[in-house]
């Protein structure tokens, strides 16, 4: 239905309602790419074949990634009135245990993981309850997910509906506090409110640089232009890491709120999401949630009775890693090479197709709803005092589960390391922040706080949240090789420093790989990097020696060991 | 005008301006590959880098794309700065050893070969993009463009075949500072088939862009003078007439306005194609058209128009 007016959100809000705590039953299916990898798909059609087979009513649901990904095909089922239980590691051979279950509403312990009496979703005003009544006895022995470690460590809030609403269904977005957010800033708050209120929560770029989002939202909303322009960027390009893909296929809606209320502030009309080349399935998703908020009256012309009017487009790119640095998208997004533009004039001024422009990474926009929900003030209680907020982090490498994750800045590696990656920190060798710009550091530095000042101090910086754990059997001069590789592969080739700088690091780690380094070469490298950070254009050649200058400063014994020895 | 300081000295300067422009017009130099005061500033070759002292910030920048602030401090010879440009002329001096504006560069910045041996090589192609952009920006005919990112990247033709959009007019190789664009001026080339060999005319051929384009000769004096894409070109931009073209420049007859039977209409000067004339009005009816020969094109298309015969 079309939401006319703000009132006209509660009526979906109850469809919505009835589709998540349904009077039957629902099984959803993690059906991320990381699902999907591990046959999500395929566990929905026997889902739906048994249910025929053995003639029992339920909602059969794809949703997306609730961060477990080591667990991954996940299933979770809700009976009317029971808890909502999820399993792990389901397979095909499961599916008619699962439906049998639901018919006899007892649940398989050997599968199941955590249950979920009742839920509040971080912008959602009162808690969404699916037990009805006293929780019904054979539940006992499955953990609460408040006391399950995965979830007891973590705070939703950006990815609250991560992995429990269908990505494809705005319903069930609107029922857990979807779009509340838009409906009060364009009934109750100007967009000097918005803004004041983005400013007041600290909030700070997620994308790498960290730079606040208030300010730039104020240079933009200054900044005299014919028309103007909101653009997500969804390039994210690190090796390894995929939370922002696994957030994008989960909760498009999200983004979509952001970006609304991102343009209202700053007096955009327009829209553009930059998603990465092989975000397919993201971008299917995007796509299909735009249509459906086109037709809900949430995009387009006068939303819901206002005089703010605001489109969306998505935009495939090519998967340039430097198409993450916001004028080389820009570019990109105009057709042209995907290369770094001067600045100044900077995006806020003069950003797409000439016009001032806000870019902002998708997870600064996904936190602005709740910004908008709960006030600026609530906000910077969250986290650190000058990094507020939650981080979505990614852990990968010699890590035993791999999983994403929301959890308060200034939270330590080491505890992310420990409690979701369930890996010991002492058999840590080293670790990497910030893709590979960030540069890797020494299990020393693991107690370090996830936090922008705290990681600059480092000499890293806290990029757009993966980490990459390195074990103890990891050879750091090989990690230096991957990373300076990675980076030839990716510079654009514009400048010299970073076009000829990067295939000469190349060499030199070569000669490093065949025994042949020397101490000329080490300090021929500091001499280069020192060069290539004050000349190179743009920050993926500022920062393309970082990986090798880290190994030069933590493991110099590694690079000794492959010296010359004459 | 905005006031800054350019290695110690006070200058005043139109706001707008880049600091690479600033401090050449005071007489500084910066040393550029990729800057041409014709074409948008690119950044590219990061040799114009500069150190600015600005709101208690200092960071390097490179002074052909940043525009001047009031207050600014800015370095042109900082140690980083120097430390930094050097840095960047080794690996431009690896790259191109043969080059002979890199060699003269490297030679005032004191530097001579790498102390660590890299692999050899020895391009003619710095990747300034200034052909590309010539091409693109002034000339407009977009038919070259750069290729392959990285350590790949290389100024080409479309899909490595004919520059369909070629026009020939060379500003690309005019432009090149290490001439590694190829244009041939060619009198007379035989070509050889199994059928057999054939003269053919004055032709010129840019071998980067595979291209070759007759030459126009010129019908007074014989001479071959511009290609003949590049000459369409000029005449639908300039609307001049068909037979403008028909000589070179130096046997072009430039007009003359005969004042004595001028009316003054003022329909020679609707027409010109590159506002060559205008009205000398000296009151009454003593007002001729008046002609600034370093404008006229010698299209003689005022001729036509004139209603009295008064150019010739």
């Amino acid at each position: 239905m079309k939401i006319q007016k703000p009132e006209d959100l509660s009526k979906v809000k109850k469809q919505g309602v009835e589709l998540l705590a349904p009077a039957t039953a629902r099984i959803t299916v993690g059906a991320a790419t990381c699902g999907n990898a591990k046959g999500a798909l395929k566990l929905i059609e026997a889902f739906k074949h048994e249910l025929k087979k053995q003639k029992v009513k339920a909602d059969v649901v794809a949703v997306g990634c609730n961060g477990m990904c080591f667990a991954e095909p996940i299933v979770e089922v809700i009976k009317a009135g029971k808890p909502r239980v999820t399993y792990g590691r389901v397979t095909v051979d499961h599916v008619a245990d699962v439906v049998k279950s639901l018919k006899t509403g007892k649940v398989i312990e050997a599968l199941a993981l955590l249950r979920y009496d009742e839920e509040k979703p971080a912008v959602c005003l009162e808690p969404l309850k699916y037990v009805k009544g006293k929780a019904a006895a054979g539940f006992a022995k499955i953990k609460e997910y408040k006391k399950v470690d995965f979830f007891k460590n973590q705070l939703k809030l950006v990815s609250r509906n991560a992995g429990t609403i269908s990505p494809e269904r705005i319903e069930e977005y609107i029922a857990r506090g979807g779009y509340a957010a838009l409906a009060k800033a364009l009934s109750s708050m100007t967009p000097q409110d918005v803004i004041a209120e983005v400013s007041a929560s600290k909030l700070r770029g997620r994308g790498g640089a960290g730079f606040p989002t208030g300010i730039k939202w104020d240079a933009c909303r200054k900044a005299s232009g014919e028309r103007k322009y909101v653009v997500c960027n969804g390039s994210e390009g690190d090796p390894e890491i995929a939370m922002h893909r696994s957030f994008l296929e989960s909760d498009p809606h999200a983004i979509i709120e952001g970006m609304a209320l991102a343009g209202y502030a700053i007096g955009a009309q327009e829209g553009w999401i930059y998603l990465n080349d092989r975000y397919v399935l993201a971008y299917e998703r995007v796509s299909t949630a735009i249509a459906q908020a086109e037709q809900a009256g949430l995009l387009g012309s006068n939303i819901m009775g206002s005089s703010f009017s605001f489109t969306l487009k998505v935009k495939r790119g090519g998967g340039a890693y430097v198409c993450g640095e916001e004028t080389a998208l820009l570019n990109a997004l105009e057709g042209s090479f995907g290369e770094p533009r001067p600045r100044p004039p900077f995006p806020v001024q003069k950003g797409l197709f000439g016009m001032p422009t806000v870019v902002n990474n998708l997870e600064t926009l996904a936190n602005i709803p709740l910004i908008v929900m709960h006030g600026g003030k609530w906000f910077s209680s969250i986290g650190t005092a000058a990094s507020t907020g939650t981080k979505i982090v990614a852990l990968s490498g010699n890590i035993a589960q791999r999983c994403w994750v929301e959890v308060p800045m200034g939270t330590t590696i080491d505890t992310i390391i420990a409690k979701f990656g369930k890996t010991d920190p002492k058999k840590v060798k080293a670790f990497q922040t910030g893709g590979p710009s960030g540069g890797i550091l020494p299990a020393k530095a693991l107690k370090v706080k996830l936090d922008y000042d705290a990681l600059a101090k480092q000499g890293t910086l806290l990029g757009s949240g993966g980490i990459l754990v390195m074990g103890e059997g990891t050879d750091m001069v090989d990690m230096a090789r991957f990373f300076t590789d990675f980076f030839a592969e990716e510079s654009c080739g514009k400048c010299v420093p970073c076009r000829e700088g990067v295939k000469r690091l190349q060499e030199i780690i070569e000669t490093f790989m065949e025994g042949r380094g020397s101490k000329e070469h080490i300090a021929l490298i500091r001499r280069m990097s020192e060069g290539m950070r004050d000349a190179s254009f743009c920050a993926l050649g500022k920062t393309a020696a970082a990986p090798l200058l880290s190994v030069i400063q933590h493991f110099p014994k590694e690079l000794e060991k492959r010296m010359n020895k004459n | 005008m905005v006031t800054l300081t350019i290695n110690g000295k006070k200058i005043k300067t139109p706001e707008g301006t880049t600091i690479l422009q600033a401090a050449r017009a005071s007489g500084i130099d910066i040393p550029t590959l990729c800057y041409n005061d014709a074409l948008e500033p690119y950044g590219a070759c990061r040799l114009c880098i500069v150190e600015i002292q600005n709101n208690g910030r200092t960071t390097i920048e490179s002074s052909c794309t940043y525009p001047v602030a009031e207050g600014m401090v800015v370095l042109t010879e900082s140690p980083r700065v120097i430390a930094a440009r050097k840095v960047v002329l080794e690996l431009l001096l690896a790259r191109c050893p043969n080059v002979k504006k890199v060699q003269e560069l490297a030679q005032q910045y004191g530097v001579s070969e790498s102390p660590v041996e890299y692999g050899k090589e020895n391009e003619y192609c710095i990747v300034c993009g200034l052909c590309v952009r010539a091409c693109n920006e002034v000339v407009q005919a977009g038919a070259i463009q750069f290729s392959g990112s990285g350590k790949n990247r290389i100024v080409d033709s479309p899909f490595h075949q004919t520059a369909e959009d070629c026009i020939a007019c060379g500003s690309c190789a005019f432009i090149c500072p290490t001439g590694i664009v190829k244009k041939n001026d060619l009198e007379r080339s035989s070509v050889c088939t199994p059928d057999g060999c054939s003269e053919e005319g004055p032709k010129r051929e840019i071998l980067n862009w595979q291209v070759e384009y007759q030459l126009k000769t010129c019908l007074k004096c014989g001479n071959p003078f511009a290609p003949v894409p590049h000459l369409e070109k000029l005449s639908k931009q300039f609307r001049a007439l068909p037979q403008f073209f028909n000589l070179c420049p130096s046997c072009r007859e430039y007009i003359k306005v005969d004042r004595d039977k001028c009316l003054g209409c003022g329909s020679c000067m609707e027409n010109c194609p590159v506002g060559a004339l205008e009205l000398d009005d000296r009151g009454g009816y003593d007002k001729h058209a008046q002609v600034y020969p370093q404008n006229c094109m010698a299209c003689h298309t005022c001729e036509i128009y004139c209603p009295v015969g008064a150019i010739s």
